[in-house]
């Protein structure tokens, strides 16, 4: 019989993000087992949204993935406005097109400073959030907060956007890719890096498939799938852009896949932003006086591809102001329970390497 | 001319073996100052440069230019409770922040210093076997770290002592072996190579003009001896929280922190007298101390440089990397170097 070090990797450690608690069996420098226990964070927002009333329910999607809080209002509304049977006008969904994918690039930013965090980088962190301020600051003159946005409402968004706004989102297209190629040649230029991540924890396409994993990280492992494509919500059906897919699984193939998704981003902002039509920017059907007098009935299950997977959102109502029951599907949830296999018989700096490159908010796994 | 001698004339009243005690007791205690002083400009200059780096401001409230912050940092160390877990080993828990200090400082001892104007030549201790002395000095410091993870009786402290003395065996011998090098390149000039002070004399032609691979294996050599990114596997910051020093704190903890720098300053001082020249330059019998202390500065740039820019290598790989690259670099440097003083004379 063998020995193991048992050792307890969080809650409170630098590089779980968050408060992931692993439990680890090492056999000297070899992780040999691990087994994520998650809950540390759990505020039972699923539970709260039954209590309040459709609108308000934002809030509590918007501290679910704390990073990305606009693709998470978007999923939400998917879902409730169908239930609500309200249709919101032509411009919220460009509306809402932009505010995702520049969501998505922040997050993706985040993921990328943390990361080389992870792999003890200490410089290209400060890089990417000092892009991701230029996102934050659309956000706050669009909304007037940074993080938790609570933008979008339903059958519209709280605010219409000026031209002003829109010159800023320009301005910020206009710097970005260059930047973004910039922190890109940091990571991809260097040799260390490149060795850390080559070839370390391979997902294959099977084992991606059987645990549920989407998003970037099913993307990495050879599958094309992403809702946008798959089953277009908004407008993404008018707007050309590719989805990035890697065929090698590792974690260099998902470092790549979300700086491409970045790009394509970028890509469709710059077409969206010229195509907003005019028109209103709320459903009057849902005008605030209304706002908790909405009463729906029925079922509906909306997907929406969240910066980390597919983001799904599962409502039950009961023909009241409030929904009968809400369930999540969080995309991460399922990608951090994959890790587990990844993980095993690498190295402790592999398996930090390989948590860092699934993207974790704790806010969205725990809910 | 010499520091000691002026201090010894300035104590001439004592009678001999008075004044030569308190010379030299001047002189240790003007050299503790210089380190510690110097320890902390590193650090403020660290984080200043690490903060135009990373596009922020550094600090900037204690002072003029937060030149005081690193004061209000050694005070808020020294008042902090020193935490003491409760299974530790104590004699080794408590020793251990001590003996990665006084390895350093007593480095800081044998480096010859140049000559600076009136003070003329800075050395402390000038004894014919200086190189043997520095490099077995330097290896009290890893000592210390080993004792520090094992006392503490945490497992992250453990594998971070486990991977500082993977590190550590796999960068020593290359190290020795270029360092050997030198030592016989400079054999054919002076008639005492194992002293520090005459290998730089010999040095009209710098070694690392001679010895590109000896001063790439050095270099990297002693980027792991201070280990700092990326070659911090002892630290380990975001995998084993801070590797050996992870249940220090207060000034023990500080002790730690100020040994990292002070290894920086000392890599790029030794890196500086064996291969860049050291103190030789224009006017080197003023300005010698200066020489030296520019050359080191600009490598402690790049140290500093390498530290924000690289992620952290395995483990593993990094014992392969020692073995199989930096140990044949080092042979191959010796043949080379051995091959050039037998044709040249050198």
């Amino acid at each position: 019989m063998q020995d193991f070090i048992e050792i307890n990797f969080g809650p409170q450690h630098p590089s779980t993000h968050g408060v992931l608690r692993l439990k680890a069996k090492l056999d000297g420098e070899i992780v040999k087992e691990i087994e994520p226990v998650i809950g540390y964070l759990h505020r039972n927002a699923e539970k709260l949204c039954e209590m309040t009333f459709y609108a308000d329910n934002l809030v509590y999607f918007d501290r679910m993935d704390y990073v990305a809080s606009m693709l998470m209002e978007s999923g939400y509304l998917e879902a409730a406005e169908k239930i609500l049977n309200i249709v919101p006008p032509e411009r919220v969904l460009w509306i809402r097109v932009i505010m995702n994918e520049l969501s998505r690039i922040a997050s993706h930013l985040v993921w990328a400073g943390a990361f080389g965090l992870d792999l003890g980088m200490l410089t290209p962190f400060f890089y990417c959030f000092a892009e991701r301020d230029k996102v934050l600051e659309v956000f706050t003159e669009i909304c007037g907060s940074r993080q938790e946005t609570n933008y979008m409402s339903i059958g519209g968004v709280y605010q219409d956007i000026t031209p002003g706004i829109v010159d800023h989102i320009e301005a910020f297209l206009e710097s970005f890719p260059k930047r973004l190629e910039e922190i890109y040649k940091i990571f991809v230029g260097n040799d260390v890096f490149i060795s850390r991540n080559k070839g370390i924890g391979v997902m294959s396409r099977e084992v991606a498939i059987d645990y549920g994993v989407t998003g970037p990280m099913l993307r990495a492992s050879g599958v094309n799938y992403d809702v946008r494509k798959a089953e277009p919500y908004l407008v993404y059906d008018k707007l050309n852009f590719e989805v990035p897919v890697s065929y090698k699984g590792d974690n260099l193939a998902r470092f790549l896949v979300r700086f491409e998704e970045m790009r394509q981003s970028v890509h469709i902002l710059k077409q969206a932003i010229r195509k907003i039509p005019d028109g209103p920017f709320f459903n009057p059907k849902a005008k605030k006086s209304m706002m908790i007098r909405l009463r729906g009935d029925g079922e509906y299950y909306a997907r929406t591809e969240s910066s980390k997977g597919e983001f799904g959102v599962y409502i039950v109502a009961d023909g009241g102001v409030k929904p009968y029951r809400v369930h999540v599907r969080s995309p991460t949830f399922k990608n951090l329970s994959v890790v587990q296999e990844l993980a095993k018989d690498q190295m402790i700096a592999d398996m930090v390497a390989i948590l860092g490159s699934v993207d974790l908010v704790f806010g969205e796994v725990d809910r | 001319m010499s520091l000691y001698s002026t201090l010894l004339g300035f104590f001439s009243f004592l009678g001999y073996p008075l004044s030569n005690a308190a010379a030299y007791l001047f002189e240790s205690i003007f050299l503790l100052l210089a380190a510690s002083l110097s320890l902390v400009f590193m650090i403020y200059l660290f984080r200043k440069y690490m903060a135009r780096v990373q596009l922020r401001i550094g600090p900037n409230r204690v002072g003029k230019f937060g030149l005081l912050q690193l004061i209000a940092d050694v005070f808020k160390l020294v008042q902090k409770e020193s935490l003491f877990p409760k299974n530790r080993d104590d004699l080794p828990y408590r020793i251990a922040p001590v003996m990665v200090i006084i390895g350093l400082m007593l480095a800081f001892a044998v480096i010859p210093y140049g000559s600076f104007f009136y003070f003329g030549s800075l050395t402390v201790s000038d004894t014919g076997v200086s190189v043997i002395l520095l490099f077995a000095i330097l290896s009290i410091m890893p000592i210390g770290e080993v004792l520090a993870g094992i006392s503490s009786r945490n497992k992250y402290a453990l594998l971070g002592a486990l991977r500082a003395v993977a590190k550590d065996i796999s960068f020593e011998i290359p190290m020795m072996i270029s360092v050997l090098a030198i030592i016989m390149m400079a054999s054919a000039r002076t008639s005492a190579p194992l002293s520090i002070d005459s290998i730089v004399v010999t040095e009209v032609l710098p070694y690392g003009i001679l010895q590109p691979i000896g001063i790439s294996v050095f270099l990297v050599a002693m980027i792991a001896r201070a280990s700092y990114s990326p070659f911090d596997m002892g630290e380990s910051d975001s995998e084993l929280i801070t590797g050996f020093s992870t249940e220090y704190s207060g000034m023990r903890f500080g002790m730690f922190y100020a040994g990292l720098f002070g290894s920086i300053l000392l890599g790029s001082f030794v890196v500086s007298l064996f291969y860049l020249g050291g103190f030789n330059g224009p006017f080197s019998g003023d300005l010698g101390a200066v020489w030296l202390g520019i050359k080191a500065l600009i490598l402690v740039i790049i140290s500093f440089t390498v530290w924000l820019s690289m992620p952290r290598i395995r483990i593993d790989k990094f014992v392969n990397f020692g073995w199989k690259y930096l140990l044949p670099l080092a042979m191959i440097n010796l043949v080379i170097s051995g091959a050039l003083t037998l044709m040249t004379g050198w």
